[in-house]
């Protein structure tokens, strides 16, 4: 019954208005509040107002929301995994019981502020810092590439305050906070993307979130944000799948459809193959995570893979559409370059490779220090 | 067709029994009478002559119930009250009751009957009418005709068997304590029509789309038990089929069109559209 009205959501209002939320570059807003309607914000956490679903149902969410675009999932993700989740598990009372039920509601949107100019995969040399100044934090830095952070109330950013690293929640009136919109985006473009600026940021002392210290606290939102993706990408697979069989039956060459050819068979045959097996792959990722079953390397091998031959899959259907696929009358260029983008965040491909290359070998290879 | 259709009393309005209490607190019970047909967006399969239930990929609400059952809710919403969602059909129906709970029906009321498609207008009626008289629902809501079989008499058959008035092609209805106003089309625009319970309303387009369910809603609606009732829990006597389609026919084929190809024919086909046409 989630997956139905997810779906009919995305058919209803999102589809029908994706190309031209992509044109003028903007998340329309009712989106953000009918997913407050819904109730699918913060789907997997339990109590302060949140829906308390199972991460399976949370990832048939995502897929649903990503077949109608990845900016609409990268909102929910954000929104869920990267901002409520946090506080959710390392705040205070007081902060959950503050920010979350207005999370879970949509009135509230949250940006989750990480990924540094010059330090994206390894964020554990960012330079944004926090100084304790006895009554108040002052933060100082800039993040980049910030899902939301334009349109947010809220910040969840990570800092070092003597050295270690530490979440902040920044409020979007905070003084010497700001969050201009990064543009000229040729991916994600019906979704907000901006720099996070902190020049001498103060925030009240009860800001900090007291249950977590180090990389372990950006590391668990992006394992339940990677999670997701690894379903989400299904949903853009299944969509332009889906726009190339219809086409494909449709379009008519030497006289005959050309889904009747056997090449194009073979192409469609290979894209079902693959998206079953991402399927597969997500719902055993599913299962393993509502049972507490899971580790970091099985998210990282779910999210590449399945982000990898959602991207695929684009390319294919593109071949399938001819000329054609590259209107926007179709959806299949908006996902390839949409999926770009999905492969590189949340841990690039190459990323979570190494990720698995250290599990298999029990040699990093992140960096040359061995 | 040949239907024996049974005596509507009236479209317009008839006095029934004096309403009993419908001011918020009171007790008001809305039967919503709903039924599962192909999604207007399903493929259809047609096997030996009918439509292959298997091979529908997917069942809705007939759209015009989702407008009473919207009415209905905001009814309860302004009014207070209850709202009884009942539906008569095999075990696949039971999703269209949790749909209905999911957005806020209180009581879910199934009428099995398996073999619904082999039943005639006037048999589902009986059904139904027995439902909503056990039901205790003294308003009845539903919508103008079904997406399948458009017979649009199951709301005035219903009205007829429990003795109620019927108001159909209905966009909205509110109620001030005691009674209910309907607003429905008219000749010069459109009216407003009084009745007192025990009334049926049936829903042409409303002016509210169903409202979306919510995941709390779903949740609820997981939980929230299914009345089953059989023909024997109604005491209903489905007699033989009161209906006889005495013979059907397709509709007329149309005239083949013309046909023009290349450039030399454009101010053909222009002047037949102005001239012929009257389309440029």
């Amino acid at each position: 019954m989630v997956r139905d009205m997810v779906r009919d959501f995305v058919d209803e209002e999102v589809i029908p208005k994706i190309e031209h939320a992509c044109r003028d570059g903007v998340f329309p807003d009712e989106w953000r509040v009918a997913l407050g309607e819904m109730g699918v914000l913060g789907a997997p956490l339990k109590g302060y107002d949140c829906p308390g679903l199972s991460y399976t149902a949370y990832g048939v969410i995502c897929r649903e929301l990503e077949r109608g675009d990845s900016g609409l999932r990268s909102f929910a993700s954000v929104q869920g995994s990267l901002a409520m989740y946090p506080i959710w598990d390392f705040g205070s009372e007081e902060q959950k019981q503050h920010y979350l039920p207005k999370m879970a509601s949509g009135e509230w949107i949250g940006c989750f502020g990480l990924t540094e100019p010059d330090y994206g995969s390894n964020p554990g040399d960012m330079i944004t810092k926090a100084e304790d100044m006895g009554d108040h934090y002052l933060l100082n830095g800039a993040k980049m590439w910030i899902t939301n952070g334009t349109v947010a109330q809220l910040a969840v950013v990570w800092a070092k305050l003597d050295g270690v690293i530490r979440g902040f929640i920044v409020e979007k009136d905070d003084p010497g906070f700001s969050a201009p919109e990064m543009k000229g985006k040729h991916s994600l473009k019906a979704s907000v993307t901006s720099e996070l600026v902190f020049q001498d940021c103060k925030i009240p002392k009860d800001r900090i979130l007291p249950g977590v210290k180090g990389l372990r606290g950006p590391f668990s939102c992006l394992n339940n944000a990677r999670y997701g993706i690894s379903w989400g990408a299904v949903g853009a697979a299944q969509a332009c799948f889906d726009s190339a069989k219809e086409y494909s039956l449709s379009r008519i060459q030497f006289t005959h459809p050309i889904a009747s050819y056997q090449l194009v068979q073979n192409k469609l045959a290979w894209m079902l193959r693959e998206i079953t097996k991402a399927q597969l792959l997500a719902y055993h990722l599913g299962q393993k995570k509502d049972a507490g079953t899971w580790i970091p390397e099985h998210i990282s091998l779910a999210k590449m893979n399945n982000v990898d031959i959602a991207l695929e899959i684009a390319r294919e259907a593109r071949d399938i559409h001819g000329a054609n696929g590259i209107l926007d009358e179709y959806c299949i260029m908006r996902h390839m370059a949409n999926l770009e983008s999905v492969k590189t965040y949340e841990g690039t491909h190459d990323i979570h490779n190494l990720i698995l290359g250290r599990h298999i070998t029990g040699i990093q290879a992140f960096t040359r220090e061995l | 067709m040949h239907f024996q259709t049974p005596r509507v009393r009236s479209l317009i309005f008839i006095d029934g029994i004096p309403v009993e209490g419908t001011s918020k607190g009171n007790h008001m019970t809305i039967a919503v009478l709903l039924k599962q047909v192909p999604d207007t967006t399903a493929k259809i399969s047609v096997n030996g002559g009918r439509v292959d239930e298997n091979a529908v990929s997917k069942w809705s609400f007939s759209p015009y119930d989702e407008y009473a059952l919207e009415a209905a809710l905001q009814l309860k919403e302004s009014a207070g009250g209850e709202i009884v969602a009942i539906t008569a059909g095999p075990a696949r129906c039971e999703k269209l009751l949790r749909d209905a709970a999911a957005v806020g029906a209180d009581t879910l009321v199934h009428v099995s009957a398996e073999n619904i498609n082999d039943l005639d207008s006037t048999q589902v009626q009986k059904l139904l009418a027995a439902a909503v008289q056990k039901s205790g629902a003294s308003v009845i809501f539903c919508g103008k005709q079904a997406a399948d079989t458009n017979a649009g008499s199951t709301g005035p058959g219903v009205a007829e068997l429990i003795g109620a008035s019927c108001v159909t092609l209905v966009s909205e209805v509110s109620s001030d304590g005691g009674g209910y106003t309907a607003t429905r089309p008219s000749s010069t625009g459109h009216e407003k029509v009084t009745a007192s319970a025990p009334c049926v309303f049936a829903f042409d387009k409303g002016v509210s789309e169903m409202r979306r369910p919510n995941v709390r809603g779903i949740m609820m609606a997981k939980k929230k038990p299914i009345e089953t009732w059989s023909l024997g829990d109604l005491g209903v006597d489905i007699e033989a089929n009161g209906v006889n389609i005495d013979s059907h026919s397709p509709p007329a084929e149309k005239p083949p069109g013309q046909k023009f190809e290349g450039a030399e024919s454009v101010s053909t086909v222009v002047s037949k559209l102005r001239d012929e046409a009257n389309v440029i």
